[in-house]
């Protein structure tokens, strides 16, 4: 630090920022922690929660069933997207931007609707499995670790497809034609050469999709049947009619942030020294395929992406069929958007409320924080960065859960308030703003600001004229990017709501545990409608980069 | 137009000393250059005096005032970037208006003066274009209206050429020249490319691991370097290092007693002599007493066109080069000759091999 350092209005945003990620995240995940290693009566230090996670066979299998879930839904997407990836980017591929769209919107829509579209279609009474039975085809319901995988793997599968397709667009042609012209068949360059390259990137994928496969708490409690997992053992253990356990449950949050922060270590191992940044002078030109294999090229990656985006289809399709309460009717209707009109009509104005408001401060405070921690290198920073990485790997149930924890007591009792949603989602989102913004920063000279302010611009009016400005596209597809996931919180809403504050994932969810499948199907449409809107916005701005979304 | 004055700047970062007691004095409409190797601090003192980094001790002083506590934007000083940074979403004008509107002047004025610093870098007709409609060299020549147009006391240029070709380096280059000599305003520039440095500069300041090496006249700098560094970097040249003054041999022996006079008291010195400097002889010419013979073979020619390199191997030691002017192509095919290089004593250049310093009256 300098002799004559002067505080200017970025510490004060500084100060600000480290304040809120304080107040908001670290206390309330302190808090989680200590209850974990604290027992419920006495209050003494104990390490008996841990100890009965690991020695009771009922907790033992929701470990199990967790890392189940989290390799076996990384599996099912790697298997689905690296396909889809080389096909598109190494072969004419017809409707590439098509597919390209319909991932990024199966992406970005809430899982837990996938979960009861295939209710829909394979569970009990789904029509696709009765279509199939009529012709021979007998399946098992879906319910249980099978329908959890299938969820995942068709739901995650985007994230490693759009990497892997931008990672593959940045290898250089010429380094594939060095292994063909030393020798190397078609298996044995993509095996050798091409994989290795792209592997940074198919693992971020992989990660992402391990990570979130094992927070998700709607899918597994939709379509899990009597599978435990641990984001429901938390969810049933601290919210159990007769008190709940608040030291299990706390210390089955801590097992399941240290599951996710192993595997992003893991990760971060496997590709250390693995920053491969060619200088790609050549773009790869997609290759024409014979008739045959094109046709069956096409069927690969249409099959793949239509499974993707059929429990869209299927609810959109559902929410306009005649219904009487649960049962459907034959013949279209506006039934069940008159019912939730009718009904519910809070919880879609409490979604737009919520996720605009939690937006708002996102990008004000996501903004300002990008830009300190791409243009000033101090220790504060650097903490700051660090610590905003903590959202990443924790799930929403444990954050909901250390939110409750937190502030259902004095000093800050806003437990039951819309401000306790609003500052869930602004917390849970507020890194990805911080990151997108200092990656926009990253790309804007800092020498145009030494310009502004060598012409005479204080600090502040050459950041408002200058640096925001150009910042601005990046900044508002963050937003909506920020307001997609927001409107489509499901799991820490399902912990901090209560009947005045409910929103949309959450009546579609208990809509669903009802069996009344038409008004959820109708909520689930204007959720899909909002998400598709905002989608569409982003691509515009933003040249349509799918790879924004990952 | 402002004198400015660099009174012991010392700028340590964590390892190195950036800055190492600077201390200049720029004349007032001086063409100044900084010139050095990457990592020489030339661009830290320059962004020094511009306000964007804080020397840990010493003084900036221009026109008299001193301005090293004051913030960057308060300080009358004209910057060029070295990437130009031009504001992309603000028109040409915008841009070149942007240091006017941030000091309230009145509108008129404004467009009266935007127009007149266009006219100045020829680019009247581009004000209402955007900058990623102009060729590199023309977002610079907006770089150096929208630094002249406030009319600043000084006007600090960081490398403003290097992000151009060749040709249109040259051309700017002279731009420059013109407009800085025409406004009179007194101009540092940074560079790291010596001949560029030779041809525009008033005066030239070497410098290498934060300190400075020489403060001179381009003809200076090129012809008196006061240091094996300012030698080697600033041109090209031949170093032979560690002469032992006593030894034997013919390289050896030239030197004890043509130079005597010099080098008493010494036992070991570095000979430096341009490539230019030096003629190539048969192996019977007379060695005049006023110069240096080495005998040696030719081990290699280059031919470039306009001139052509012996690269010769000297009978004890080192390999040399030597200039052949106006290369014929007899001159050409002389690979394996013997040939005798006389070095006139007024060119050739003494080191102290210790510390690297001239070692004067060579005559």
């Amino acid at each position: 630090m300098s002799p004559r350092w002067r505080p200017d209005f970025w510490s004060g945003v500084l100060v600000v920022a480290l304040a809120v990620v304080a107040v908001l995240m670290v206390w309330p995940l302190y808090n989680i922690f200590s209850a974990s290693v604290i027992d419920n009566r006495s209050g003494a230090l104990t390490v008996a929660n841990f100890a009965q996670i690991l020695g009771r066979p009922a907790y033992q299998g929701a470990l199990i069933n967790s890392l189940i879930v989290g390799v076996g839904g990384m599996l099912g997407a790697t298997l689905l997207g690296i396909p889809l990836a080389m096909l598109t980017t190494r072969f004419v591929i017809k409707g590439r931007d098509l597919l390209a769209t319909l991932a990024v919107l199966a992406l970005v829509s809430p899982p837990f609707i996938g979960a009861y579209a295939w209710i829909m279609m394979l569970g009990s009474n789904g029509w696709m499995r009765a279509l199939l039975a009529d012709i021979g085809i007998e399946l098992p319901p879906i319910y249980g670790m099978f329908g959890i995988l299938l969820v995942f793997s068709l739901k995650f599968y985007p994230f490693v497809f759009l990497l892997t397709a931008s990672g593959l667009g940045a290898i250089s042609p010429s380094v594939e034609e060095a292994a063909e012209s030393l020798g190397a068949g078609p298996w044995r360059r993509f095996f050798k050469v091409t994989l290795p390259l792209v592997f940074p990137a198919v693992s971020s994928g992989a990660l992402l999709a391990f990570v979130l496969s094992i927070a998700d708490f709607g899918t597994p409690s939709i379509v899990g049947g009597k599978v435990r997992l641990l984001a429901t053992t938390a969810f049933d253990l601290f919210t159990a009619e007769m008190g709940g356990n608040p030291g299990l449950a706390s210390a089955t949050s801590v097992v399941l942030i240290a599951v996710s922060m192993a595997v992003v270590v893991l990760q971060r191992w496997a590709v250390r020294r693995r920053d491969i940044a060619g200088s790609l002078i050549r773009r790869p030109s997609p290759q024409r395929l014979g008739p045959i294999t094109s046709a069956a090229a096409h069927f690969v990656c249409y099959a793949i992406v239509v499974a993707g985006s059929l429990p869209s289809l299927v609810v959109i399709y559902t929410s306009f069929r005649k219904t009487s309460g649960p049962v459907f009717h034959p013949g279209f209707s506006l039934d069940s958007y008159a019912r939730i009109l009718g009904e519910v009509p809070h919880v879609i104005v409490n979604s737009f409320a919520f996720s605009t408001g939690a937006v708002l401060l996102i990008v004000i405070l996501g903004t300002l924080i990008g830009y300190i921690l791409a243009r000033r290198e101090t220790l504060a920073a650097g903490a700051l960065d660090s610590v905003l990485l903590v959202p990443y790997i924790v799930p929403g149930v444990v954050m909901g859960l250390a939110f409750v924890v937190t502030f259902n007591v004095p000093p800050l009792q806003i437990t039951g308030t819309a401000a306790i949603i609003i500052l869930m989602l602004f917390i849970r989102r507020l890194p990805y703003a911080v990151r997108s913004s200092a990656a926009i920063l990253k790309q804007i000279k800092g020498s145009i600001e030494e310009a502004a302010i060598s012409l005479g611009a204080r600090p502040g009016r050459a950041f408002l004229k200058v640096t925001l400005p150009l910042m601005l596209p990046g900044v508002i597809a963050g937003a909506l990017m920020g307001f997609i996931t927001a409107i489509n919180e499901l799991s820490s809403s399902l912990i901090l709501y209560v009947g005045r504050t409910m929103t949309m994932p959450v009546r579609i969810y208990l809509s669903v545990l009802d069996g009344q499948f038409g008004t959820a199907s109708a909520l689930a449409t204007i959720l899909l409608a909002a998400t598709g809107l905002a989608v569409f916005v982003v691509f515009r701005i933003s040249d349509r980069k799918e790879s924004v979304f990952v | 137009m402002a004198r400015v004055e660099l009174r012991h700047i010392n700028k340590r970062y964590p390892g190195v000393q950036a800055l190492d007691d600077i201390d200049l004095d720029i004349e007032s409409g001086e063409f100044f250059t900084l010139l050095g190797p990457s990592g020489c601090g030339k661009t830290t003192l320059l962004r020094t005096v511009a306000g964007f980094n804080r020397q840990d001790s010493g003084e900036v002083r221009v026109a008299g005032e001193r301005i090293d506590g004051m913030p960057a934007y308060r300080r009358n000083i004209g910057l060029v970037f070295q990437d130009y940074a031009i504001f992309p979403h603000m028109t040409v004008g915008d841009n070149v208006a942007f240091g006017l509107r941030n000091r309230g002047r009145p509108r008129q004025e404004i467009a009266e003066r935007v127009a007149r610093a266009l006219d100045l870098v020829r680019l009247g007709a581009h004000a209402a274009r955007l900058p990623h409609q102009l060729s590199g060299g023309q977002q610079q020549r907006v770089g150096l209206a929208r630094a002249v147009v406030i009319e600043p006391q000084i006007l600090l240029m960081d490398e403003p050429l290097s992000n151009l070709d060749a040709k249109l380096r040259i051309e700017l280059r002279d731009d420059i020249r013109d407009l800085q000599r025409s406004l009179g305003i007194t101009t540092i520039y940074v560079t790291h490319d010596q001949e560029e440095a030779l041809v525009i500069s008033d005066r030239i300041c070497v410098m290498q691991g934060g300190r400075v090496h020489q403060v001179g006249t381009p003809w200076e700098v090129y012809a008196r370097p006061a240091t094996l560094f300012v030698a080697s970097f600033v041109g090209a040249m031949n170093v032979i290092a560690d002469l032992r003054v006593g030894a034997g041999g013919a390289l050896a022996l030239g030197l004890a007693s043509r130079l005597a006079p010099v080098l008493a008291g010494r036992d070991c010195v570095t000979l430096a002599i341009r490539l230019e400097d030096m003629t190539v002889a048969g192996t019977s010419e007379d060695v005049p007493s006023d110069a240096l013979a080495l005998d040696g073979a030719v081990d290699k020619v280059t031919f470039a066109g306009r001139e052509a390199f012996y690269r010769v191997q000297l009978d004890d030691g080192p390999q040399i080069l030597a200039h052949v002017h106006r290369p014929e192509r007899r001159l050409l095919e002389r690979t394996g000759a013997r040939v005798r290089l006389i070095l006139p004593l007024a060119n050739v250049h003494l080191f102290d091999p210790a510390l690297g310093r001239r070692i004067e009256a060579v005559s």
